[in-house]
């Protein structure tokens, strides 16, 4: 009887233990049982027989099934701020500018750390850490030795410093001592890398050499796009530089050191450099590994014009590295796709093919892949034209499964994917796009914070065009501003939903948040706010919170405190009137009024207009009169009919009388 | 009357030794048994001091908690030396580096390997350089101490006033 429960007990185990792998990622917030419990019950307990008594088997829980159980419960906070921030009010970033201020003040402050580490090491050596953390002691970032030998080359080469390497070589070669073939091809492995230029060291400070500052001249300085600090200076390969001469110095050369010298030329843009090092490769009669076709497959696009002799160029390495018995990799492939976004519509016909292929061979597609699918499908200029279905067909593919980074080329999926989704407009894909963001370890695949903001942007700004307005107020609350600080642009296009679903009462709070994000000295947004709010009346309450609204605005154009106020245009100086107006602050509409005069604009007639109004309503003689006189000052073409509607519906004393008839005189005769 | 005496008699008696240059004798005096530790005394009302500053010690465990918090003070636990140097170098380093920016005491608190600083912070300076000062501070006690290091700042507009002594 043990036997057999035993028996179908492992059977049980062996099948929850499946389901438990498949279900793990998706479910594990929930039911945090199935995953770190283990049920060794048998499976036919209560079938009939209620006399006999089935003790059930212990359960055994792992170690983090209390930890798991209290990450169930807690969700993400969208009040929060990022968690590298203090969480306090006032430390609190609320612009994108702040975010970026604050954690790279922090980072610098770290760094600042370190230098003072690295540099008086004795304070920090004592270790008393059981374990040891070997990355809390100090590091030693400068040369110890510093005789001419082949340890003091492979120590420069171990701290990234090329220059130094270089004249170490050199001096060795001069000294007579004969260097090993690895560490040769160390050296032309750290030259290649690094393009012959040292690296930037993060905590020293930035020191301008008159190389560099050759360097830079010719290069583009992409002003204003928060990328990496490496993309600012693209390295060239320049003639006859140290790699090459080493490598021509060389005594015996290998397979290593061509390939060294093959991928810095492709990484820094020799591209037809690189096709004729590996020529050389084949007539010295030696094989090419995968980094060298990954490299060469990659620079295939820029030697070749035509679509066709590109395909047929990355078909021939392809066949070579067949014949040369090198096994491909996921890198191969995506190098492949990623040529064959450049190859047109040749492109759509051998994707497929390629991936059947990458399938075949059994090599799992990573984010990448997928990337280059859509990339080689979706061209930018053709946004709905073929009636492709890639998009729902490569999110069906992927829903579900969790990714590593394989390719540095992953982090551009998913941005990607969005585009795509916001220029076919399609709503439904967007939404699967971001369920896969919440899969496992995908998340770590967004990118930095500008991939970040551009993922958000696009995904609200399709929320705006196609939700209801509740849905998308309520992904505002949970996306903004804990995840995605919107520019200006998005916060038109959130008064844009707002005002297509008639929402225009939430006009005041979202007021405060463009206040909060930075963006009130935006005069379009401000404008088209305030054009908002003043185009219809509204019901009291709201025409109220719409009239303190106005006052604050107002308040900004006038302000000098702090910073440059925005300029009075009359769209604004309107809309601002006629909200006054409606609201019945009249006081507070009369000073504006006045302001048109000094800001040297005019108001509009149907302001003129709603202004008779609300004068007939208080039936204030005098004020309709100062009304005739301001819209006379303006020489408005609406001021005879004003002077005479003012004539009629107001009992008018003499003084005014005589004041309305000089005005009528001195404006005919103007005419 | 006779206390005020009383004590400037002792300090009277104190002194008189070192004026007996000639004899050398031992002179005993009562002992004048009066805690000073971590009070400030009843002044004339201008000084205007934190609830830290103002309950005395013996309030501890009543009234005030604890500012250090770690476990070698436990039947069986060591260390609790060590624990109290460090803490007394993590607070004059803060001290320092946050110079006039504290609005009270830091309360150190141990959790595991972890240590949190906890402070509360006047709003002096701009946000981004309290944010270069904290991540300065974590890094340094990192690797000063082989152990991870959080700070975790309040910030208040000015000091909290508790009562005038």
């Amino acid at each position: 009887m043990a036997s057999s429960y035993t028996h179908v007990g492992r059977q049980i185990h062996r099948a929850t233990k499946l389901v438990r792998r498949d279900v793990k990622d998706a479910l594990q917030r929930r039911y945090f049982g199935l995953g770190s419990a283990t049920f060794q019950q048998p499976a036919a307990t209560v079938s009939g027989s209620a006399e006999e008594i089935v003790i059930p088997r212990k359960k055994t829980w792992n170690k983090e099934a209390v930890l798991q159980a209290l990450a169930s419960t807690v969700n993400r906070d969208p009040t929060a701020s990022h968690y590298v921030f203090q969480d306090d009010s006032y430390l609190t970033p609320r612009t994108s500018a702040e975010f970026k201020l604050y954690s790279l003040a922090q980072e610098s402050g770290r760094t600042a750390a370190k230098y003072f580490i690295n540099t008086y090491p004795k304070y920090f050596q004592k270790d008393f850490a059981n374990p040891h953390i070997p990355c809390l002691m100090p590091e030693t970032l400068e040369l110890q030795v510093n005789e001419v030998s082949e340890a003091a080359l492979i120590e420069r080469i171990q701290l990234r410093k090329v220059k130094a390497a270089v004249d170490m070589y050199d001096q060795l070669l001069q000294a007579g001592t004969p260097v090993s073939l690895d560490l040769t091809n160390d050296l032309l492995d750290l030259i290649s890398l690094y393009g012959d230029c040292d690296p930037a060291r993060g905590d020293a400070p930035e020191q301008r050499t008159e190389e560099m500052g050759e360097e830079q001249e010719d290069v583009k300085r992409r002003k204003g796009m928060p990328q990496k600090a490496s993309d600012f200076l693209r390295l060239v390969w320049r003639e006859n530089n140290n790699a090459e001469r080493i490598f021509n110095m060389m005594p015996e050369r290998n397979r290593r050191s061509y390939g060294a010298l093959i991928r810095g030329m492709v990484k820094h843009g020799a591209y037809s450099k690189a096709f004729n090092t590996y020529t050389d490769l084949l007539n010295n009669r030696l094989t090419g590994d995968v980094h060298i076709f990954n490299a060469l497959i990659s620079a295939a696009p820029e030697v070749r014009e035509k679509y066709v002799e590109k395909w047929d160029l990355i078909v021939d390495l392809l066949k070579q590295m067949a014949e040369q018995k090198v096994k491909p990799t996921l890198l191969t492939f995506n190098a492949v796709l990623k040529a064959l976004r450049r190859c047109g519509s040749l492109g759509r016909t051998q994707a497929f093919p390629v991936i059947n292929e990458m399938k075949a061979l059994g090599i799992a597609p990573s984010l990448a892949t997928y990337d280059h699918v859509l990339g080689i499908f979706y061209k930018a200029a053709t946004s709905a034209q073929g009636h492709t279905e890639i998009l729902q067909d490569v999110l069906s593919e992927i829903s579900g499964k969790s990714f590593t980074a394989q390719d540095p080329d992953d982090v551009e999926f998913f941005k990607d994917a969005m585009r795509i989704c916001l220029a076919t407009k399609d709503i439904e894909q967007a939404y699967r796009v971001h369920s896969l963001l919440g899969v496992g370890e995908n998340w770590k695949l967004l990118g930095d914070s500008y991939y970040q903001s551009i993922y958000y942007g696009r995904f609200f700004n399709l929320l705006c065009m196609m939700e209801h307005i509740d849905v998308v107020l309520k992904w505002y609350k949970e996306l903004i501003p804990s995840l995605y600080y919107p520019n200006s642009q998005g916060m038109r296009d959130l008064l844009q939903a707002l005002d297509t679903d008639n929402r225009l009462d939430l006009i005041p709070q979202i007021w405060k948040d463009i206040k909060r994000m930075g963006h009130d000295n935006k005069t379009e947004l401000v404008e088209e706010m305030l054009s908002l709010m003043a185009r219809e009346n509204q019901i009291p309450e709201v025409q109220q919170s719409f009239a303190d609204c106005a006052l604050d605005v107002k308040a900004l154009y006038t302000q000098t405190d702090r910073r440059v106020p925005l300029s009075w245009s009359a769209g604004s100086l309107s809309s601002i009137t006629s909200i006054l107006l409606a609201a019945e602050r009249t006081q507070q509409a009369w000073e504006m009024l006045k302001l048109f005069k000094l800001a040297n604009r005019v108001p509009s007639e149907s302001l003129m207009n709603q202004f008779l109004e609300s004068v007939k309503a208080s039936n204030n003689a005098q004020q309709a009169v100062e009304l005739v006189q301001i819209s006379a000052s303006f020489c408005l073409s609406i001021t005879p009919n004003l002077m005479e509607r003012v004539q009629q519906e107001f009992d008018l004393t003499e003084e005014q009388r005589n004041t309305l008839s000089d005005l009528e005189s001195s404006t005919a005769m103007s005419d | 009357l006779i206390f005020v005496s009383f004590q400037t008699v002792c300090r009277q008696l104190n002194s008189t030794l070192w004026l007996n240059v000639g004899g050398r004798s031992i002179h005993s005096s009562a002992v004048c048994c009066k805690n000073r530790a971590a009070r400030i005394r009843v002044g004339k009302g201008d000084r205007p001091v934190t609830y830290e500053q103002a309950l005395h010690p013996h309030q501890i465990a009543h009234r005030k908690g604890w500012l250090s918090q770690h476990t070698s003070n436990l039947q069986g636990e060591d260390g609790a030396a060590d624990r109290t140097v460090e803490d007394l170098f993590i607070r004059r380093l803060i001290y320092g580096t946050f110079h006039g920016c504290l609005a009270d005491e830091l309360v150190i608190k141990r959790r595991g390997n972890l240590l949190v600083i906890c402070a509360l912070m006047l709003q002096k300076l701009p946000p981004h350089k309290y944010y270069f000062l904290v991540g300065y501070t974590e890094e340094l006690l990192s690797h000063f101490y082989k152990c991870p290091v959080k700070m975790e700042i309040q910030m208040l507009e000015e000091k909290s006033v508790y009562k005038y002594l």
